[in-house]
């Protein structure tokens, strides 16, 4: 077994809300008690619909959002960081050792700087690097590991289509040499012919240079391709967490299934189970009593709607938090 | 053989730019018969949505048709040339009347400060001589089809109280209550989760066989496409490359660009095969490639022929044709 | 359908290099320089500031009192001319006059014009002393041999109206480019503190500046001028004037920048800065200010002719700038008497500077604003 890099325990974030005068400011539970441990090395999925917290989770992790409550644990043999009381220099060490990969390659680049500009940014405002000649060295490496074409440093980001944008989105990130990265539907904003480009490359960065992903997207088939672990997100809530292959092979959560049976297949004489999901995902702002899931789950009974289920060890990294997953698995 | 609904004819159109004319669609020929969904995949920039635009005249100033480009609608036995219509009165029945769109972002498709009701009554009173209670009715029980629980109390409620999914659907139940003969549906499942996509997908075939309509599906995803539609034509830069039924076209994919895009699409049934990108970015439409459009980031390229000459249609088994000078070769040879 | 001439699309590689790598503001002057309005525009405002700053060569007199011409009042302009009946000259000459008053004119100056007698343009005369950038000089463009020219007249006094209108624009600008430079820097700072912190700050400052903007300001003016004494010279007057414009006119400008600064301050490239661990000294620095300076100076363009506006406007009704100091406002004031529009309607001819100006001004500020806005031309 290899060492754990990133390891949460109960991590909660929470947004207070305008509330009333009186009584009790209410609070969004963006994030309510996760726990999860990042393999160091490993591809982390993490999926879920839009609101489900994914984001928040991942820029929890950055110290880009704020952690209510909970632990978080960096250490990757160098240093162990305690993230929610980082602050001051070690925060700005931290800053060098994780990153994060925009969604959208359009807005994560700004307009007014040239792509050599924008990769060498995070080594000057890091102060990483001693002279001009050697942030341009270090520039130029990385960007030929991203595959940009050395002669195109010196335009702007205007002059790129959306893969090319990415991929200078992805060279800014690891100019720094990090440990950890936190890609944030990284794929989701480009083209199919361009999506299969970007995540091989990432693939292969990984294995070059050790990287531990934490890879966040709503794409069940691209997370299945991509990660080697993946836990699955609900209303701030982690209901199932295993290896991609076992997940995906035996999901136990009624909300996985459904996740799964919801993605079109390509025959088109296969319309998948009937297992559709009725209604949506509930406003995190008024979440319901009990399972966060029981309003949509099919096999939803009293229980559910009465006490939020904990996560139960079904295997050694295999772990599902539903009342009734030993009933239904039969 | 039944007529088509609406029948596209080389349609070709640019549009003038600070950087000179760029062809956005070049002769994309297409028919759709009442009551079939034609599937439009391509990736952005392919001049998918520009071309469901044309058929409702709705693309900005800047485009230029060419003269040879035909639109014809065959409504009630009568063929309307789309193009000739310079009467915006003319057009106004097209638009909304006979041809309704639903888009990506159905926030950006509702007024903000008009409740989605009213909005649905006067989009009723314009293409119709109903009179108001009458058109009230009719969107309220549009509201109730495809499943807005509560229709009469949300007909009175404004878009930002509906939630992304709900939104979609009245935007689908406002687009359908003219009773369309043709419905342009623009990406209408991109912006929502799987889950949410699975109902919009179920609910828009259902409409179909209930209304007999036609629709035209825009899309990049070909897994939607597989669930909805009954044929498919693929864009590349502009151009049709491959069009026929679903199951030809996915199941036997000629064009080494659908080819490219069947092996680049993660499959949840096999992990094991590694994706397979298709090189290269999809060129600027200012670097439009001569001769083939798709001959710079194609595998199996024939070079200098590829780059000089433009293919023609190959007609494959039943109604597949595919633009590739590999698969004319392919014929040629079968012939000799 | 219109024509689809095959104009050919395949632009150059090297251009196409240029375009790549062109910065936002290369960008903005290509869209800037393909609208003809604002070329235009942008030409002429460049030709009237340089004429402002280099009045005093330009024209040939001092335009107060001591440069007055004691024999040419309310005289009629005097064009240069190559040949008349009397034969060509290579040399530009404008005739002699003769003026007279009596009883048999009704006792006004009458002036009779005698072809007979030229006087001949000279360059680089000397004349009146000027001051330019601190240095006093003596040196004219232009002169006539004998007495004086006025290329667009006299007024009552007999000063030239060429000078004065060139001093003009030299002044109005002057107090516009005060009025504007204070505007600015307040804006900048309450904006941009406003936006920047957002919160309980904002929410003050944003009431301080509603505040300001429902001061009518004619009453305001008023109430001012009454404040200023006779005493003050009429430099002091021309910065109080300055001031009172800036002080007015920063709130639509706060406006701006806050909002500017609110929407650049969520984008990703920003928190993407935040992330390498930025301090707030690099992300304004390198990213909100050069993201709206294109927008600012679009906004100080655009409200320059206002400053004009004001400036004319309060001399005009005489709180603003007196006489003798020469600025638009002031020029203005002179032509509302009956006797100019009937008699001495050279009188108006700064009137033409003045609207030139204040459009030119509009036209680029237009022209620039469509420039670098990148969603101009998708709604029209």
């Amino acid at each position: 077994m290899s060492e754990t890099l990133i390891s949460t325990k109960d991590l909660s974030v929470h947004y207070p809300l305008r509330g009333t005068l009186f009584g009790p400011k209410p609070v969004v539970r963006a994030i309510e008690k996760v726990s999860v441990d990042i393999q160091k090395g490993s591809f982390f999925g993490l999926v879920g619909e839009s609101g489900s917290g994914k984001t928040t989770f991942g820029r929890a992790l950055l110290r880009a959002a704020p952690i209510t409550n909970g632990t978080a644990t960096y250490s990757d043999g160098e240093v162990i960081y305690d993230l929610p009381s980082l602050n001051g220099e070690d925060l700005k060490e931290y800053r060098k050792r994780a990153q994060l990969i925009f969604q959208d390659p359009y807005a994560a680049l700004s307009p007014r700087m040239t792509v050599r500009d924008i990769i060498a940014e995070p080594l000057e405002v890091m102060g990483l690097t001693s002279s001009r000649e050697e942030t341009d060295e270090r520039v130029r490496t990385i960007a030929a590991k991203c595959r940009i074409n050395l002669e195109h440093l010196r335009r702007f980001p205007h002059a790129f289509s959306g893969g090319q944008r990415q991929r200078i989105s992805i060279a800014r990130a690891l100019v720094s040499e990090p440990q950890f990265i936190v890609a944030d539907e990284c794929v989701a904003a480009l083209d199919v012919s361009i999506q299969a480009d970007v995540l091989n490359l990432l693939k292969s960065i990984q294995m070059d240079m050790g990287l531990t992903f934490l890879f966040i997207s709503h794409d069940l088939s691209v997370v299945a391709h991509t990660c080697d672990h993946v836990a699955v997100m609900y209303l701030g809530r982690l209901v199932e967490t295993a290896p991609t292959r076992e997940l995906f092979a035996s999901p136990r959560h009624p909300y996985t299934k459904a996740l799964l049976s919801a993605i079109p297949s390509l025959d088109p004489d296969d319309h998948g189970n009937a297992q559709k999901l009725e209604g949506e995902i509930p406003s995190p702002t008024n979440p319901p009593p009990g399972c966060k899931f029981q309003t949509r789950c099919p096999h939803a009974i009293d229980i559910c709607r009465k006490e939020e289920p904990k996560l139960d060890k079904l295997g050694l990294q295999h772990d599902v938090a539903c009342h009734r997953w030993q009933e239904l698995a039969v | 053989m039944t007529e088509p609904l609406i029948s596209v004819k080389d349609l070709t159109l640019r549009f003038r730019t600070d950087e000179g004319l760029i062809t956005a669609v070049e002769d994309v020929s297409f028919d759709i018969a009442p009551g079939e969904i034609l599937g439009l995949v391509g990736e952005s920039g392919s001049g998918k949505s520009v071309t469901a635009k044309s058929l409702m005249l709705l693309n900005p100033d800047n485009a230029v048709y060419d003269p040879k480009s035909s639109i014809t609608l065959n409504i009630d036995d009568k063929a309307i040339d789309v193009f000739s219509m310079t009467n915006p009165k003319d057009r106004l029945a097209i638009r909304g009347g006979a041809i309704s769109m639903i888009f990506q972002e159905p926030m950006a498709s509702f007024a903000p400060a008009i409740t989605v009701g009213s909005q649905m009554v006067e989009q009723l009173l314009i293409h119709s001589n109903m009179n108001s209670a009458k058109a009230k009715e009719i969107s309220i029980e549009m509201l109730a089809r495809v499943g807005i629980p509560d229709p009469a109390q949300r007909f009175g409620q404004y878009a930002f109280e509906f939630s992304g999914g709900m939104r979609q659907r009245a935007m689908v139940a406002m687009a359908l209550s003219t009773k369309p003969k043709l419905l342009i549906a623009d990406e209408p499942t991109t912006a929502l989760d799987v889950t949410i996509q699975a109902q919009v997908i179920d609910l828009m075939k259902d409409l179909v066989s209930e209304f007999h309509m036609a629709i035209l599906f825009i899309t990049h995803d070909l897994g939607v496409i597989a669930q909805t539609a009954d044929k498919v034509a693929v864009m590349y830069l502009g151009k049709l490359i491959e069009t026929g039924t679903v199951r030809e076209v996915l199941r036997n994919p000629r064009h080494p660009y659908t080819q490219g895009l069947m092996n680049a699409l993660p499959k949840l049934d096999d992990l094991d095969t590694p994706l397979i990108a298709i090189e290269g970015d999809i060129p600027s439409p200012l670097d439009r490639p001569s001769g083939c459009v798709f001959n710079t980031r194609c595998p199996v390229s024939l070079g200098v022929e590829c780059e000089t000459r433009v293919p023609v249609y190959t007609a494959g088994e039943g109604e597949h044709q595919v633009a590739c000078l590999l698969a004319e070769k392919e014929e040629k040879g079968a012939q000799a | 359908m219109t024509d689809t001439a095959s104009i050919d699309i395949n632009v150059d590689q090297k251009s196409k290099e240029a375009y790549f790598t062109a910065s936002q503001g290369q960008l903005i002057w290509s869209r800037f320089k393909k609208q003809k309005a604002a070329m235009v525009g942008a030409a002429i405002l460049v030709w009237l500031i340089l004429s402002g700053i280099f009045a005093g060569f330009l024209t040939p007199y001092d335009p107060t009192i001591a440069g007055r011409d004691k024999t040419y009042q309310n005289g009629s302009p005097e064009i240069p001319r190559f040949w008349d009946e009397n034969g060509f000259s290579a040399r530009p000459f404008i005739y002699s006059y003769e003026r007279e008053r009596s009883m048999k004119t009704n006792f006004r100056w009458v002036t009779t014009v005698n072809k007979d007698a030229r006087r001949y343009v000279v360059f680089f005369p000397k004349g009146d002393k000027y001051k330019l950038f601190g240095m006093s000089f003596d040196r004219h463009v232009f002169g006539v041999d004998e007495g004086k020219i006025h290329l667009f007249g006299t007024d009552a006094t007999g000063k030239d109206i060429f000078s004065r209108t060139f001093h003009s624009i030299n002044t109005s600008l002057a107090v516009g480019t005060i009025g504007v430079l204070i505007a600015f820097v307040l804006a900048l700072i309450i904006g941009g503190v406003s936006g920047y912190y957002g919160g309980w700050i904002d929410s003050i400052l944003q009431m301080v500046t509603d505040a300001v903007r429902t001061i009518p300001a004619i009453p305001l003016f008023m109430a001012i001028a009454a404040f200023i004494p006779d005493t003050v010279s009429s430099e002091g007057r021309f910065f109080i004037i300055s001031i009172i414009l800036g002080f007015i006119g920063w709130p639509t400008l706060a406006r701006r920048v806050r909002t500017h600064l609110l929407t650049e301050r969520n984008q990703e490239y920003v928190l993407a800065a935040q992330l390498c661990g930025a301090p707030a000294r690099h992300i304004i620095g390198r990213h909100l200010l050069p993201s709206f300076t294109s927008y600012i100076i679009v906004d100080l363009i655009i409200s320059f002719p206002y400053m004009v506006l004001s400036e004319t406007a309060l001399s005009f009704i005489g709180l603003g700038l007196k006489e003798p100091v020469n600025s638009l406002g002031v020029m203005l004031q002179n032509v509302t008497k009956a006797d100019v529009l009937l008699n001495y309607q050279w009188n108006f001819i700064p009137v033409i500077f003045f609207i030139t100006l204040v459009l030119a001004f509009v036209f680029v500020g237009d022209g620039l604003r469509d420039a670098a806005d990148p969603y101009a031309d998708t709604k029209k």
